[in-house]
């Protein structure tokens, strides 16, 4: 074979690869956007993963129907990702709203369920509360399923209606709050990445300082530096049974938000500490001997000086490290748990969006879910990326002047 | 003169906290060995498991106090060979296109692309992997499960990508222009240049991503436990056995693991700790190599 056409084959095997390594990221992503993206909705985002049931107390009313019939059959009160109508709706004026009858159908569960599908303005359903007198809200697509202790399942749309419209001064009715989105765990991660940062920022920043404006080369040094290494090079799996062994057990802080995320902290330490040393060696010695030269003691020209100057690295680590979080499942999963609910106190166990991801993806096979968390999850790495890069940018254009 | 005294001591203290902050990460990796290590050899020093049986056992049966992870070690090894043997050359070829024949702009574009294949967490690999792969490997399967060794290696393989590619791309953009030209002068194509003189003087730096790709293959977890299996027993024989490597074992089963149970968890933490040492020293050897060069 001539040398021309050995090299037009090898030429051609590398845009191969290249291909290959450009339609792998594709369809990594376009897999994900496909399959979860009929589930992204305001709803999605906006409520919880559980199911929650809610005891509401009112004074019944007489509220007309203020939009004409057709308006009201207009309104799509169903999430219909999971519900199609069977019946309805028909409009109960004691409590201001309409109630269709749909069927239930996601992956585990089906059935079928009486629920809210409009509600007026004036309704009795708005001034709910709670047995303890606090504020409930009652949104559209609530499932109802009893009033004053007659329970709606087995009865017929119509039977439903006139049970309730029989009903008058004070109302108990049992309500549904729908399930199936993922606040709790967008809640849970904003939680992490702010802990985590609490604790490893700090720390990390203070330490390169040390590593880069006072250390004199030897074995300490080393030492530091071979750590922040290892650290970088051990497996998050590693890091979980750590966290396990010594947050979780030995500091009897249980399977909780503080273990995640000083679990976390750890593994963020080799990130900040190397790209804030990164960034502090862009400041130009220049700077450090004018200031020192000005009368300056070296602490204040850290802090005056160089820090500032460093800022744009410092803003990097912060953003490499909220993708470090975000990003970060093996080692929650044995630290923080997989219970999807908005953690109440430090010492409450929640999964992160990933975890919850695996979590729908392993234990209730599925992938749809799974894909729509990909999404947000997707969305935020993307954005961070962003971020970084202008930060990163900001960097080198002071370091040119 | 006191004011002054005084100023010092504040910036001595100040700088004995920095020291303090720096060696956090020096406490950390000891306490991490200290107690991985603690935990997982707590069973054969009280005699309560047998080493030799943990070692090379195929069988892991909790239920009839059966601990071997023999088998996993074979899985978690078969799996990051084959990861390399796919993933490595595609990774880099992509880093000689990037560096050698993409103009800057589709480079940068490239370059930014790889990245973001580094930022997607590796649970979304794995949702991809039994979304995608795992279907399809079912059906050229000869087994009832799609779940298997070859679909691990392939999840495996994208995942180092990003690793290798970014690493290496440095490494090879790093090797100086002379060398180049110098091949160029004495009549050679651009391909041989690359092939002859350019990919030989970056190695070190490519064999340092490469192993990285490496440590990234065995230590990870969460992809790998959507699309193995997770078998309870059983050396793989072929591309579609499924596997249970190191790793997946302990996420599975930490959860709800006590006494003996758990600490052989521990156990298999240990003996994956042991292949990422050798790995990170491999590393930290050829970062010196290519100071000393």
């Amino acid at each position: 074979m001539g040398r021309t056409a050995k090299d037009s084959l090898v030429k051609g095997i590398i845009y191969l690869a290249t291909g290959i390594t450009l339609s792998v990221l594709l369809s990594i992503v376009g897999f994900i956007f496909v399959k979860g993206i009929s589930l992204v909705n305001w709803d999605f985002l906006t409520r919880d993963y559980n199911e929650k049931v809610v005891y509401a107390f009112m004074e019944s009313g007489d509220v007309p129907l203020s939009i004409d019939e057709e308006n009201l059959n207009n309104k799509q009160p169903y999430d219909q990702r999971y519900e199609t109508l069977l019946e309805g709706p028909i409009y109960v004026e004691n409590i201001g709203a309409a109630i269709s009858k749909v069927s239930y159908k996601n992956h585990s569960t089906e059935r079928e369920q009486i629920v809210i599908s409009y509600i007026e303005k004036d309704s009795p359903l708005n001034g709910a509360i709670d047995s303890t007198g606090k504020a409930i809200i009652i949104g559209t697509d609530y499932i109802l399923q009893s009033i004053n202790g007659t329970d709606f399942s087995d009865m017929t749309l119509e039977e439903v209606s006139k049970t309730i419209s029989a009903e008058s001064g004070e109302l108990k009715i049992k309500v549904v709050q729908p399930g199936g989105g993922i606040k709790s765990n967008i809640i849970t991660t904003l939680y992490m990445v702010l802990l985590s940062l609490i604790v490893a920022l700090p720390l990390g920043i203070f330490g390169a300082i040390y590593l880069t404006e006072y250390a004199k080369p030897g074995r300490l040094v080393n030492a530091i530096r071979f750590a922040a290494e290892c650290l970088a090079g051990i497996p998050s799996i590693i890091f979980g049974l750590f966290g396990m062994a010594f947050f979780v057990v030995a500091m009897n802080l249980q399977i909780s938000l503080i273990s995640g995320s000083l679990t976390v902290a750890i593994i963020l330490l080799p990130v900040i500490i190397r790209s804030t040393e990164e960034a502090l060696k862009t400041v130009p010695m220049a700077f450090r001997e004018g200031s020192l030269a000005l009368g300056a003691t070296k602490l204040q020209t850290i802090f005056k000086v160089v820090l500032p100057c460093a800022v744009p690295g410092i803003a990097t680590a912060v953003l490499l490290s909220i993708g470090r979080v975000v990003g970060e499942s093996a080692a929650l999963l044995l630290t923080a748990g997989t219970v999807a609910q908005i953690p109440g106190t430090l010492f409450s166990p929640g999964s992160t969006l990933t975890v919850q991801a695996y979590y729908v993806a392993k234990e209730e096979g599925n992938i749809e879910l799974a894909c729509a968390i990909g999404i947000v999850i997707i969305v935020i790495v993307i954005v961070l990326n962003i971020l970084s890069r202008i930060t990163s940018d900001k960097l080198d254009v002071f370091n040119k002047k | 003169m006191q004011a002054i005294k005084r100023k010092k001591q504040k910036e001595k203290i100040i700088e004995g906290f920095f020291l303090i902050c720096a060696f956090v990460a020096v406490v950390s990796v000891l306490a991490i060995t200290a107690f991985v290590f603690y935990n997982g050899l707590k069973p054969f020093i009280s005699n309560s498991y047998p080493l030799w049986d943990f070692l090379t056992g195929v069988e892991w049966r909790p239920g009839s106090n059966l601990y071997g992870i023999f088998y996993m070690i074979v899985g978690s090894v078969y799996a990051t060979f084959g990861a390399i043997l796919i993933g490595v050359p595609v990774a880099i070829l992509t880093a000689v296109y990037i560096s050698e024949m993409a103009s800057s702009r589709i480079g940068k574009k490239i370059r930014f692309a790889v990245e973001l294949l580094a930022g997607i967490p590796s649970v979304l690999y794995g949702v991809f992997g039994l979304g995608i792969v795992v279907p399809y490997v079912l059906n050229i399967s000869p087994m009832a499960q799609g779940e298997s060794l070859l679909a691990t290696i392939l999840v495996l393989a994208i995942m180092i990508l990003p690793t290798v590619v970014s690493i290496s791309e440095t490494s090879i953009s790093a090797v100086p222009k002379e060398y180049r030209e110098g091949s160029y002068a004495l009549g050679a194509s651009k391909i041989q240049t690359i092939f002859k003189v350019v990919v030989p003087a970056a190695r070190s730096g490519i064999m340092t991503g490469v192993i990285l790709g490496i440590g990234r293959a065995i230590g990870e977890t969460m992809a790998v436990m959507l699309v193995c299996g997770n078998p309870i027993a059983g050396i793989p024989t072929s591309l579609f056995d499924q596997i249970r490597p190191l790793t997946t074992n302990i996420a599975l089963e930490m959860g709800y693991a006590s006494g003996v149970h758990q600490e052989l968890l521990y156990s298999t933490g240990v003996v994956l700790f042991i292949f990422i040492m050798i790995i990170n020293l491999a590393v930290n050897k050829l970062i010196k190599a290519k100071v000393g060069s």
